[in-house]
């Protein structure tokens, strides 16, 4: 990507968009490359989706744990240990989890793709459960009360009137969960994973040419998590359309 | 109906109610008034459980209702309540307030719950709003809303907590005239209030609250017209 500005400005365009058009062809046409990004983003769309899913689960479970009280008010066992889990998995970097799970925990299984997601939704279940934890304690206390004083049990009052409003309230933060989930999948790689990152960076290995590898995975990321934000937008707009506060 | 005796209430090293003793009667209109901070709305609270009692005991239909044994939300169908900022469903329609717990907690089939629904709103003059969401109400349609809400899950006892207080002045007649509907029809209630019209008008006893403990007690003319207490002298030469 050198340009030689003592020729002529023709010349030196001209030039560049050769270097372009030669860095383009080695990166994604050789040896059908394309297809190993199109695999790339394959593993690294599934490891998103399971460990999303995981941590959806994960995080609910967490969430109800952690507000869990007794009947005199004090924490219960449960909140107890779902403050620690959070604590930790939050305190420590995810490719740290990622390589102590692969590596020591789950070193007996074989599939790199199930360890993967089982580490990045544990770790995202972690911050989903406080997503949803903040997203319930930010419903009125007199909309509990309520219901309360109807007779709903804590339960149905949990499940009718709490969920739905934090739901819709959490939606815009869960989404950006997601996203920043499939964002730091990025470094699946480092247990030997052929994700988008690490299909980028074997290419590079492979041209000796950084930049367009590199330019092809952040646009293929970009243009993939675009799409999400865009359809998590309509969603939210559709939910929010009934009930205004 | 309702028997209250010794009833203490702590937050934290705060006391709140410093021993309260008392007994409501079927069809009795007990209007509660006194200054911010009297423990007028903890009072109320603790008749349904919504404030555990720190200490003493009330007695609901004969059913010792602070008995740790007790499970309290049978009891609470009996008892409806009205809230100060209402409080409605921001998620459900209007017809889904009110039909939500008589039919979850299957005392109503759901199209009976919405014929019932509908009969309350049109009595509130408010049939025409059925779908709409709160949102999309004013202060004083929300509280008459929160009204029939309760008494969708026919009360033996209805309890107001300032039902008044954060609506503008224009929209209070419209719920006191509402209250007032519910009072000739013979309901027991029992209103935390300012509006001494009210407890002049509807009250069949008023109660002066100061500093957790009832100073007085007295049908409303008696009331107004003699109060006994100072604290309750100054206080009425204050508001009224």
């Amino acid at each position: 990507m050198i340009l030689d500005v003592s020729g002529n400005m023709e010349g030196a365009v001209m030039q560049w968009f050769d270097t372009v058009k030669t860095d383009f062809i080695s990166s994604f046409i050789t040896g059908d490359r394309w297809r190993m990004f199109l695999q790339g983003l394959g593993v690294t769309l599934r490891v998103t989706f399971i460990s999303a899913l995981l941590g959806l689960a994960l995080g609910i479970l967490l969430a109800f744990m952690k507000i869990s009280k007794k009947s005199n008010g004090k924490r219960t066992v449960f909140s107890f240990i779902a403050g620690i889990y959070i604590d930790v998995i939050r305190g420590t970097p995810v490719v740290v989890q990622l390589m102590i799970l692969y590596f020591a925990v789950l070193a007996s299984v074989n599939n790199k793709m199930l360890v993967g997601s089982i580490a990045f939704g544990m770790n995202s279940g972690a911050y989903v459960a406080e997503i949803i934890r903040s997203g319930i304690q930010s419903i009125d206390r007199g909309q509990a009360e309520a219901g309360r004083s109807l007779g709903l049990s804590s339960r149905r009052t949990m499940q009718y009137i709490i969920i739905p409003q934090a739901f819709k309230n959490v939606l815009p933060t869960l989404g950006n969960e997601f996203i920043v989930l499939m964002k730091e999948t990025a470094v699946l790689g480092y247990v030997g994973l052929m994700d988008l990152m690490k299909t980028g960076s074997y290419v590079v290995s492979k041209t000796y040419r950084a930049f367009m590898p590199l330019i092809g995975t952040a646009v293929i990321y970009f243009v993939v998590i675009k799409i999400f934000s865009l359809l998590l937008a309509r969603l939210e707009r559709r939910l929010q359309k009934n009930d205004s506060r | 109906m309702i028997r209250v005796e010794g009833l203490k209430k702590n937050f934290g090293s705060l006391e709140v109610l410093k021993g309260i003793d008392y007994e409501i009667h079927p069809g009795e209109k007990i209007v509660v008034v006194g200054p911010s901070g009297s423990g007028k709305s903890t009072f109320l609270r603790c008749l349904n459980l919504l404030e555990t009692p720190t200490e003493g005991s009330i007695w609901f239909d004969n059913v010792l209702i602070t008995d740790k044994r007790i499970k309290i939300d049978p009891v609470r169908r009996h008892m409806g309540m009205v809230f100060q900022h209402f409080n409605l469903f921001n998620n459900l329609t209007i017809l889904k307030n009110l039909t939500l717990a008589p039919v979850k907690l299957k005392l109503q089939t759901k199209q009976e719950a919405e014929e019932n629904a509908m009969r309350l709103l049109e009595r509130v003059g408010l049939a025409d709003k059925a779908h709409a969401y709160p949102s999309q109400l004013s202060g004083g349609q929300k509280q008459r809303i929160a009204i029939v809400r309760s008494l969708a899950m026919n009360p033996k006892v209805m309890l107001f907590d300032e039902p008044t207080s954060a609506l503008d002045p224009e929209l209070v007649g419209e719920v006191l005239d509402v209250m007032k509907g519910l009072a000739e029809e013979g309901m027991t209630m029992v209103v935390v209030t300012h509006e001494m019209g009210f407890a002049r008008e509807v009250g069949t006893r008023v109660l002066f609250m100061d500093e957790g403990r009832i100073l007085e007690e007295k049908p409303p003319r008696e009331f107004f017209e003699n109060p006994g207490h100072p604290r309750l002298k100054e206080f009425l030469s204050k508001v009224l």
